[in-house]
């Protein structure tokens, strides 16, 4: 402990020695002991890790440490679309009843045992068996996962479900059977130490509130690493990780910038920014389950008194795109429909749809997470546009806990928020939209778009789930069932004397994910 | 023993050694210039809505404490922030001190209530107030409102305690037991004897009540529980301090502070003043 604070101390010291202007005749760093730069890559986050069980832990944080030690099947490109990883490659059977997926046959565990399908095989049916975490709600059709062989598994389906491979190769780590199998439950498993791993790093070190310290597996599958550790540390805020950005303590910031930071550290030549596209979006929903707003005309008076270009252009200082008002977002250009046109920020025509419903005096109140620092910057942007069109929007800014709450109990008139991650746009629409949907907030319970969803669900290419999934998204449009007012461009800086990242979208991938780390190296 | 040699009344002696103070009269101006301002405001500037297209602007002649990162005059938010701040400064501290004076008499006039409410009082102040407004303001929902009763929930137990020990005073002298013996009642006795005896140092306690209720109300604003739909100085940092601009728009965060530590640093002058003035032993 106390050397490894000793060290950092050390080599902080060394680094603000390094950038501070030289003093003639007192050549102090006679060689030796400074550690070469391009040996370490500091990453600064603002939490600590506290699940290390990849199938249950959910911070970013805890996901970021924990993809590189356990392999996915796949990872994506920068439109989405899914690449190897663990699995080579991947396909449905014709009758879209079951799904085979071929694995690599160079990655090994770090004890020495190789990576096999019984892995995989024992990960999936472990979720499916204790049903838990973010996977166990997008495998329902799961039936049984097969090890054919050491390189080959094959999931039985129980109905045709076109989402399936993507939502397992995403989001399903794969633990090392031999190790997890002898925890009494697999979900209460902590895995907080002597950790088997097959990522392209390895946790070696742990100092709680201060740092991890991952080292480079050498012989790692797709490629060794160029750099030798990976170092995140823990800081208190965004604003400190700048600073210390700035003073080369760290090398990357995990956390997305803010959109006002990222315009200013734009100037600053050490400081290189990435632009990593989010997988979701921020909205607005209307609970149409409550008077008025289960007239579509109100809802649309709504939508039409939503200045979306201020919004994006001053709230998010333009780090935004429109996604015209759709919910398939250019961040997955395979699925976006290019048709789709934004709501116009038209008060005068918001007053005349309230007229044509009856409705005046129009009063509601918004929910929204106070410490969202974006929205809480576009929320009373959407009062006071509002007000134009002679809408009164009451805000109410609530601790996070209280607005999830409200949220799940659809206890709101308008909900303000973002999703994080919605990756496939099927599956999600459907937790998101059909009757009943665990994220349905706004209560929408529509016949024909549940029947719509369905049809793209249980396509088995793109190609075929696209027209429904298109169509399901028009009526959400046209219906305001969801009122999409931008998806954010992420800031991701690093230092510039690093090079070779992965871009991934997402916070959640973003740089830091295994394959963007494993290929960084020193610049020049 | 004095007080039977001089013939002015002891609230004129007062005044005059007050008005002898510099640094008290001061501090009473500026505080009658805030407490304009915060009536005054509509008059001064604007209410601070909408969004511009000038954003981070330090400030400038059209600007005077530049814009905010949405393009919004600071100015203007302090101004209406005075407002708020100081409603809510005020009205905790006299909801605080109505709860204060009511227990801190009672302790002292009715000896049998005095152990279980010196309890409460001791009780009260060794409750771990922060997380406890914390707790409460964020389950209560924001609301100028709801700042204001959480202030005065936290902050009564410092009042109670000064009058109970001024009243306990009081209450053995000659003239409480002669109001006794003629029949008085007690709510006759403590509203004719007991009241005025303590309502000196009540004074004292409206103005640094008030003060620390500033403080409070900024430091929950500041933590994002304040009132989203009304400006306060705490709520301008909070915004300053969420758009992640802390370290280079300095105008969004020099000014909100200034107007508290104006405020904070003139009661606390304005008090000690008093206290001076009052005590009359001192002005030689």
């Amino acid at each position: 402990m106390r050397r490894g604070v000793l060290l950092a101390a050390l080599a902080a010291l060394t680094l603000s020695a390094a950038c501070a202007p030289s003093v003639p005749g007192s050549s102090g760093s006679s060689g030796g002991q400074q550690p070469a730069p391009s040996d370490r890559l500091t990453i600064g986050t603002t939490a600590d890790v506290l699940n290390y069980n990849p199938l249950v832990g959910n911070s970013r944080t805890d996901s970021w440490v924990t993809n590189l030690m356990y392999p996915h099947l796949t990872q994506m490109d920068m439109t989405g679309k899914r690449v190897p990883y663990l699995a080579t490659e991947w396909s449905y059977a014709e009758d879209g009843k079951s799904a085979t997926v071929r694995l690599r046959d160079d990655m090994k565990w770090s004890d020495g045992k190789p990576v096999t399908a019984d892995d995989v095989v024992f990960s999936v049916m472990t979720v499916k068996k204790e049903n838990f975490g973010v996977v166990a709600g997008l495998i329902t059709a799961l039936d049984e996962a097969v090890a054919v062989s050491p390189t080959e598994v094959r999931f039985d389906l129980t109905r045709p479900d076109g989402t399936f491979l993507d939502n397992v190769g995403f989001w399903l780590p794969v633990v090392p059977k031999h190790v997890f199998e002898k925890a009494p439950s697999v979900q209460k498993f902590a895995n907080d130490s002597d950790w088997v791993s097959a990522g392209p790093f390895k946790l070696t070190k742990v100092e709680r509130g201060q740092r991890y310290v991952m080292e480079r597996v050498d012989g790692f599958g797709p490629g060794t690493p160029a750099v030798k550790e990976v170092v995140f540390r823990v800081f208190p805020d965004v604003n400190t990780e700048v600073l210390a950005l700035r003073n080369g303590e760290i090398d990357v910031i995990g956390n997305v910038l803010p959109p006002a930071t990222a315009a200013e550290l734009k100037n600053d030549p050490s400081v290189k920014q990435e632009q990593i596209p989010s997988l979701g979006w921020a909205h607005l929903q209307y609970n149409v389950k409550r008077k008025p707003l289960d007239d579509v005309r109100v809802r649309q008076a709504l939508a039409h008194a939503v200045d979306y270009e201020a919004i994006r252009n001053i709230a998010l200082k333009g780090y935004a795109k429109s996604s015209n008002s759709s919910v398939l977002t250019p961040s997955l250009p395979e699925w976006a429909d290019p048709a789709s046109k934004e709501y116009t920020f038209d008060p005068a025509l918001s007053k005349q749809l309230l007229a044509q419903a009856g409705v005046s005096d129009l009063s509601l109140s918004m929910i929204y997470d106070q410490a969202d620092p974006n929205i809480a910057r576009w929320a009373p942007m959407v009062r006071d546009s509002a007000k134009q069109a002679g809408i009164t929007i009451k805000l109410q800014g609530l601790e996070r806990n209280t607005y999830v709450d409200k949220s799940l109990k659809h206890d709101f008139d308008i909900y303000a928020g973002s999703w994080a991650i919605m990756d496939n746009p099927p599956a999600n629409l459907g937790l998101a939209f059909k009757t009943g949907g665990y994220i349905n907030y706004g209560q929408v319970s529509d016949p024909k778009l549940d029947a719509l969803i369905d049809q793209a669900q249980k396509a088995l290419s793109v190609e075929e789930a696209k027209p429904p999934i298109q169509e399901a998204a028009r009526l959400i449009r046209d219906q305001v069932y969801d009122n999409v007012l931008y998806v954010e461009t992420f800031n991701v800086a690093h230092n510039t004397k690093w090079t070779g990242f992965k871009p991934m979208p997402s916070e959640l991938l973003s740089i830091v994910n295994p394959l963007s780390l494993a290929a960084a190296k020193p610049a020049g | 023993m004095t007080a039977a040699a001089v013939e002015l009344t002891p609230r004129l002696r007062t005044w005059s050694a007050f008005r002898r103070n510099p640094l008290g009269v001061a501090s009473a101006i500026v505080l009658v210039l805030l407490a304009l301002v915060a009536v005054c405001a509509p008059l001064i500037a604007p209410f601070p809505e909408g969004y511009g297209a000038d954003t981070s602007q330090p400030p400038s002649a059209a600007h005077w404490f530049g814009t905010d990162d949405i393009g919004q005059d600071v100015f203007a938010q302090v101004v209406w922030g005075t407002r708020v701040s100081m409603a809510v400064g005020v009205s905790a501290s006299v909801l605080a001190i109505v709860i204060g004076l009511l227990i801190g008499v009672s302790a002292a006039y009715f000896r049998r209530l005095d152990t279980p409410l010196g309890v409460l009082v001791d009780l009260s102040l060794s409750l771990p107030v922060l997380p406890l407004m914390i707790l409460v303001a964020a389950l209560a929902g924001p609301s100028v409102r709801t700042l204001a009763v959480v202030i005065a929930l936290f902050s009564w137990p410092e009042v109670a305690r000064v009058v109970r020990s001024q009243a306990i005073a009081i209450v053995p002298m000659p003239f409480v037991s002669a109001a006794k013996v003629v029949g008085g009642s007690s709510l006759w006795i403590v509203r004719k004897h007991l009241l005025p005896g303590v309502i000196p140092v009540v004074g004292v306690s409206v103005v640094l009540t008030t003060s620390r209720a500033v403080l409070a109300e900024a430091g929950l604003s500041f933590l994002g529980l304040g009132d989203p739909n009304s400006w306060s100085w705490g709520t301008i940092l909070h915004k300053a301090q969420q758009s992640g601009a802390l370290a280079t728009a300095w105008w969004t965060t020099l000014f909100p502070s200034l107007a508290i530590l104006l405020l904070v640093v003139s009661t606390t002058l304005l008090s000690v003043a008093y206290n001076d003035a009052r005590d009359h032993r001192n002005s030689s």
